[in-house]
């Protein structure tokens, strides 16, 4: 029987698939902290159907195999079986489950239709984070080559291609990429922004979603508008310069491997820290999982740009108009980011100020709505109908009741599924934009940040020095 | 007849229950807690979100956050839950069972509190015994054990009460006593064995899965030299 699933995946190879899928089982169990994840979630889970009524997919679909208990029981009934003494026992007296292509093909499909927001967890009175198991469940899939097309090839390029990036821009491109935005921000803005490259001993180096240098450039523009305005130290790299991780959505091992490549390049360039840029999944992966896999207390720290930015606003060093944005503004937390409580107020606290009308959505925050596309689904152009029309519905109702025309998303993914999501619920008023498209648009410039100053000072030096000639 | 089958529950039953119950519930919680340990040595990253973990434990004993969802099932949930570990630790009929495994100034309910609970107690299981089978998202959770568990906690303080109100009850009340107590019993062993072993291992499940998201350092090698994978292509 062949894998059939609603993505789309490189070839499977079925042969013997239950037995290679219970080896990759083993050896994760054996080398990794899920093993008491999922035997207190064999034990203590009641079923009580909370997580059912927080889950905006389960919500909009009423299909009960969204419910996050449900699906979670999926890879619960095979680590019973084949990973407790109660299984052994039962299959000896011939009475337990046994694991086929068809339960993996069910696993396959259903661990990709969760959106990976983890909204289920904070409902749970257990905390069992169903999250956590799906995240596992994908990566025992992607250990036999269960994973779809799109992460797998993308990561592919990031890890072995000669890039190094998900979006496969060169070295080179990413150069003429900054020197152009630094051109267009100049003639459009009338602003002196620098996208410093390749500078050693700066504080930070810079990792947005690598996707923003190709579509994003408002958003760039913005950072590097920031950091200029701020003095900041900073620079990007170009052995490796993309904050984007799909491993967060497929695989640990992945996971481990692009993390080190970002640790590896703050080392390269000898900088202190790194700089994630406008990315809910970059910032986590990064936040998380460089101190768990470079070194703990010696890894670098990481920032996240929305961070940096309200702290350079609160020690006067980032000077923004007030109400300089006239619309009517909703936030939305990227779940990566907020759903920790790290990044929920610091953006608002922005926005607040160069909003002249700035509304909440209900809720917001750690409980906020995933916009659809969360756990890489959003990569996955072919389950669009299901992304927005499922996944997205909650959040189109959200966005609805705001009545905002612009809708602040600082994330890539979530902002590529927003603008979905506008579109396919008749939301085209809205417009989706970065947090850091809107600081661009508020910025107070220093002096030296402008143009015409900066014409003007070389003016009066060159006819200094053109004095001094004579 | 009866009565020697009374002294048998409440004798040598009721120990071997009881043993079964206390070596059980500690086997359980000392198997999280040394998982527990083992996971945060193997860390990557060892610092974990207390404050969180604990605010979220506690918030969890309170009322006010049960109600946020499903607030039907949040009443009768809690409600059972007050009566279930209140009535069989307190009742005075109970404390007198337990005399010399209880400190002697051990607190009793009051005789028309615990009616009170244990009445609220049985409109509460009937409410989640009737949710358990008529919702359809309950229904496509739940397994039988589920409704098994419920209904035997019904069953339990049910006869409890008809036994200690032999006007009220449909059986001779030494008859509800007996039932009373064998199902005591049989809960009692099935504690540890079944999801009701969260009584002990409450405290530390937010914990468990919140050590789940933190990696050992080397987690991703260690599994690709297990699968035979180190250098392969992605």
């Amino acid at each position: 029987m062949a894998i059939e699933c609603s993505y789309y995946t490189e070839p499977v190879d079925t042969t013997d698939l239950p037995r290679r899928f219970l080896e990759a089982f083993a050896a994760i169990l054996a080398h990794s902290n899920y093993a008491p994840v999922l035997d207190a979630a064999c034990r203590i889970s009641t079923r009580c159907g909370r997580c059912a009524s927080t889950c905006p997919v389960y919500q909009a679909s009423d299909d009960p195999r969204d419910i996050p208990c449900k699906r979670t029981e999926l890879l619960l009934q095979v680590y019973r079986r084949y990973f407790t003494p109660g299984g052994a026992l039962k299959a000896r007296l011939g009475k337990a489950f046994e694991l086929d292509e068809r339960h993996i093909n069910t696993m396959a499909e259903e661990f990709y239709r969760c959106t990976a927001c983890r909204r289920c967890k904070l409902e749970c009175p257990m905390g069992i984070d169903h999250g956590l198991i799906t995240h596992l469940g994908r990566w025992i899939l992607g250990e036999v080559a269960i994973v779809p097309k799109a992460l797998r090839v993308a990561t592919r390029e990031q890890l072995d291609g000669k890039t190094r990036n998900t979006s496969a821009i060169p070295a080179a491109a990413l150069i003429d990429t900054c020197e152009f935005l630094e051109e267009d921000c100049a003639d459009t803005l009338g602003l002196k922004i620098k996208f410093p490259i390749d500078q050693e001993n700066q504080e930070y180096v810079f990792f947005p979603a690598v996707s923003d240098y190709l579509l994003e450039p408002d958003t760039l523009t913005g950072n590097a508008a920031v950091m200029t305005a701020t003095g900041g130290s900073w620079t990007i790299g170009t052995h490796y310069f993309d904050g984007i991780n799909y491993g967060l959505f497929y695989s640990d091992r992945m996971l481990h491997r692009i993390v080190r490549m970002e640790a590896e390049e703050v080392r390269r360039l000898k900088a202190e820290k790194v700089l994630i840029g406008e990315c809910g999944h970059a910032s986590r992966s990064a936040k998380a999982f460089i101190r768990t896999f470079c070194g703990g207390d010696k890894a670098p720290p990481v920032v996240n740009c929305m961070e940096y930015a309200l702290d350079m606003v609160r020690q006067g060093k980032l000077r923004l108009k007030k109400g300089a944005i006239d619309a009517r503004v909703t936030y939305h937390d990227p779940c990566n980011v907020a759903r920790s409580g790290w990044i929920i107020e610091q953006p608002r606290e922005i926005l607040r100020h160069i909003c002249t009308e700035y509304v909440d959505m209900t809720p917001k925050g750690k409980e906020n709505y995933c916009c659809g596309g969360g756990g890489g689904t959003v990569s996955i152009d072919e389950i669009r109908e299901f992304r927005t029309g499922i996944g997205g519905k909650t959040k189109a109702d959200q966005l609805r009741r705001t009545d905002a025309t612009i809708v602040v998303a600082p994330c890539a993914n979530c902002k590529k599924q927003l603008r979905e999501v506008c579109e396919d619920h008749g939301l085209e008023h809205a417009q989706v934009v970065g947090l850091h498209d809107l600081i661009l648009k508020a910025i107070e410039p220093p002096d030296s940040m402008r143009v015409e100053q900066q014409s003007e000072q070389e003016d009066e030096a060159r006819a200094g020095e053109m004095e001094k000639e004579r | 007849m009866i009565e020697s089958w009374i002294d048998l529950a409440r004798g040598p039953l009721f120990r071997i229950s009881l043993g079964i119950l206390v070596l059980g519930l500690a086997y359980r919680f000392g198997v999280v807690l040394v998982q527990v340990v083992a996971a945060w040595r193997r860390a990557g990253d060892r610092r974990l979100p207390t404050g969180a973990v604990a605010a979220a434990t506690l918030g969890w004993l309170l009322p006010k956050r049960l109600l946020r969802a499903r607030p039907l099932y949040s009443v009768a949930s809690f409600s059972f839950h007050v009566g279930i570990i209140l009535v069989p630790l307190f009742l005075v009929g109970h404390v007198a069972l337990l005399r010399g495994y209880l400190p002697r100034d051990w607190p009793r309910l009051d005789p028309l509190l615990a009616d009170v609970l244990t009445l609220v107690c049985v409109v509460a299981l009937g409410s989640l015994l009737i949710g358990r089978t008529m919702s359809p998202t309950a229904r496509a959770l739940s397994k039988t054990q589920d409704v098994a568990i419920v209904a035997m906690l019904l069953l339990l303080v049910l006869s409890g009460f008809f036994a200690s109100h032999p006007m009220l009850s449909p059986l001779g009340a030494r008859t509800m006593l007996l039932v009373h107590m064998l199902v005591g019993n049989l809960a009692l062993v099935l504690t540890p064995m079944t999801k009701i072993v969260h009584c002990v291992l409450y405290p530390l499940t937010q914990l468990v899965f919140e050590l789940g998201w933190h990696f050992p350092a080397e987690t991703g090698e260690h599994v690709a030299v297990a699968l035979n994978k180190e250098g392969e292509p992605v």
